[in-house]
């Protein structure tokens, strides 16, 4: 039996101070959502949620680093401990096994992490594919998205499903009335129709022109690499001085 | 004269659509702009610096320090800018059908590795230029926008090289510039980017006297981005007023754009024209 030496006290230490900082964050956030009202903004919120999944991420990372000690340790009271006034915190310290609410927590924290795992998992594996499958969804997709787009009737407010259901019913939100046009434009439109369809041949060759390009620019992309940074162009601009290569 | 910028980097797929929103925004069709700029560099004129004399004394090497930093302190970078048009460039084995748009030449560059360099319309002798001078942007970051000196000059057509090796300049190097040019009140927004001569041509000492055809150029950033840069140009730059002004209004384009692109300023080292 050795004694803990100053490195072994320090990692101790470090875990002290960084569930210190976790428990500190995650009382502010209750105590602000218990007394403001009303609530805090979500921005707020969003920040503090940060906060606590950092100080959450560095406890495990420590956790991790320090696991062959932390496993290794064995706590026991001194004879100067004052144990007479400190039981309930010696018993505390002297469990071998986890508390049985936290040991609930920590069986569904394994379930939830495996879902995901296997998860994850099953998606990576749906997920493959090849550099051929990939060109021919590229290929696929435009046309058949064009086609979509161009047997729907566009224009107007409401769907043709929310007209069949009734437009009083539907939820959009908007303080202003939203009129039916259909009703009061049906001749225009007939006319309208016409020229549209024209329209939309037109656009079709052209379109399809420019989903080609786009199916095409995000690999020559990737390709290329990533954005020079904007300083090295200004420099070169200036200067003449070639970019660093990276 | 002062000059106010703002700079953003557009990535290649994202500057169709910005060209488009800043056509809307500015209600106006992009001018479309070709320069060529000539980097020239400022050198000690030999004879100028009467070298050391005698002995290296401890106050003299100061004094000679002092002088050395004063003749070079005024020694700067410079700019000499000639506007071409896309015809100036020798004529490629592809016509370009699309116009001025720069997707059509970028997807033209495989098919014309031909040299025709003989086609070319071009004419290096009646070249017009324009000396920019532009100073380091000032130190300081109180206002948030990128302010600097300028000024600019006509210069003699034709080679150029020769009145700038009499200043006390010499060529150093030369790239074209391509973009767009929108207005937008007084804000002058200018979508760009820089284009290298393919390296292979001609003595890198002298301006070409020709020009490649316009495929063969090469973006300096492989990625194809674009750079946009917003300029306000203050006639008196002492005046705060008017220079309080001009940054408001820059900040004005910068919360109409925030959704698009993060206009910027600009780090001012990147920007140092000082020659060293």
């Amino acid at each position: 039996m050795t004694s803990l030496n100053q490195d072994q006290i320090k990692a101790l230490e470090q875990s002290r101070q960084r569930l210190v900082q976790l428990t500190h964050s995650l009382s502010s956030l209750i105590t602000s959502l218990n007394t403001s009202d009303p609530l805090p903004s979500w921005s707020s919120l969003q920040s503090q949620a940060t906060i606590i999944s950092n100080n959450l991420v560095t406890v495990s990372e420590h956790l991790t680093d320090q696991q062959d000690l932390f496993g290794s340790l064995v706590a026991y009271p001194g004879p100067d401990y004052p144990s007479r006034t400190q039981g309930p915190a010696l018993e505390q310290l002297l469990r071998t096994k986890l508390d049985p609410r936290v040991e609930d927590w920590v069986s569904r924290g394994r379930t939830a992490g495996q879902k995901s795992q296997s998860q994850a998992r099953a998606l990576i594996r749906g997920q493959e594919l090849s550099a051929g499958d990939l060109t021919e969804l590229w290929e696929w997709a435009p046309v058949e998205a064009n086609q979509e787009a161009r047997g729907r009737n566009w224009g107007g407010n409401f769907t043709l499903e929310e007209k069949e259901a009734g437009i009083e019913n539907v939820v959009t939100g908007l303080r202003r009335e939203l009129e039916d046009e259909d009703e009061s434009e049906e001749e225009e439109e007939e006319e309208e129709d016409q020229m549209d369809i024209v329209g939309a041949r037109r656009k079709t060759s052209g379109g399809g022109l420019e989903f080609d390009i786009a199916a095409r620019q995000p690999a020559e992309v990737a390709a290329a690499g990533p954005v020079m940074p904007l300083d090295d162009v200004l420099r070169f601009m200036t200067t003449g001085l070639p970019p660093k290569q990276r | 004269m002062h000059e106010l910028l703002l700079f953003a980097s557009v990535p290649l797929h994202q500057h169709h659509e910005l060209r488009q929103q800043l056509a809307g925004l500015t209600a106006m069709q992009p001018r479309h702009r070709l320069e060529r700029r000539l980097i020239f560099k400022a050198y000690r004129k030999p004879g100028v610096i009467t070298t050391r004399v005698g002995a290296s004394q401890d106050v003299q090497g100061v004094d000679l320090q002092r002088l050395n930093k004063m003749l070079n302190g005024g020694m700067y970078y410079t700019q000499v800018v000639g506007p071409v048009l896309h015809e100036n460039f020798a004529a490629a084995g592809v016509t370009r059908g699309e116009g001025d748009d720069p997707d059509a030449a970028m997807s033209g560059i495989h098919e014309s590795q031909k040299d025709s360099l003989s086609h070319s319309t071009y004419d290096y002798e009646s070249q017009s230029w324009k000396l920019e001078f532009r100073d380091i942007p000032e130190a300081g970051t109180r206002s948030a926008v990128t302010a600097r000196l300028m000024a600019s000059a006509g210069l003699p057509k034709g080679d150029i090289v020769e009145p700038m090796n009499a200043w006390g300049y010499g060529f150093v190097t030369e790239y074209v510039v391509e973009g767009d040019i929108f207005i937008l009140n007084d804000i002058v927004i200018f979508l760009h980017r820089v284009l290298r001569y393919p390296s292979e041509s001609s003595d890198p000492h002298a301006p070409r006297g020709q020009l490649p055809s316009f495929e063969q150029m090469k973006p300096l950033d492989k990625s194809g981005s674009y750079v946009l840069q917003a300029a306000i140009t203050v006639q008196d730059g002492g005046n705060q007023e008017t220079m309080r002004t001009a940054s408001q209004h820059l900040f004005g384009l910068r919360e109409q754009l925030r959704s698009a692109v993060r206009l910027e300023q600009a780090d001012r080292l990147s920007l140092d024209t000082r020659a060293k």
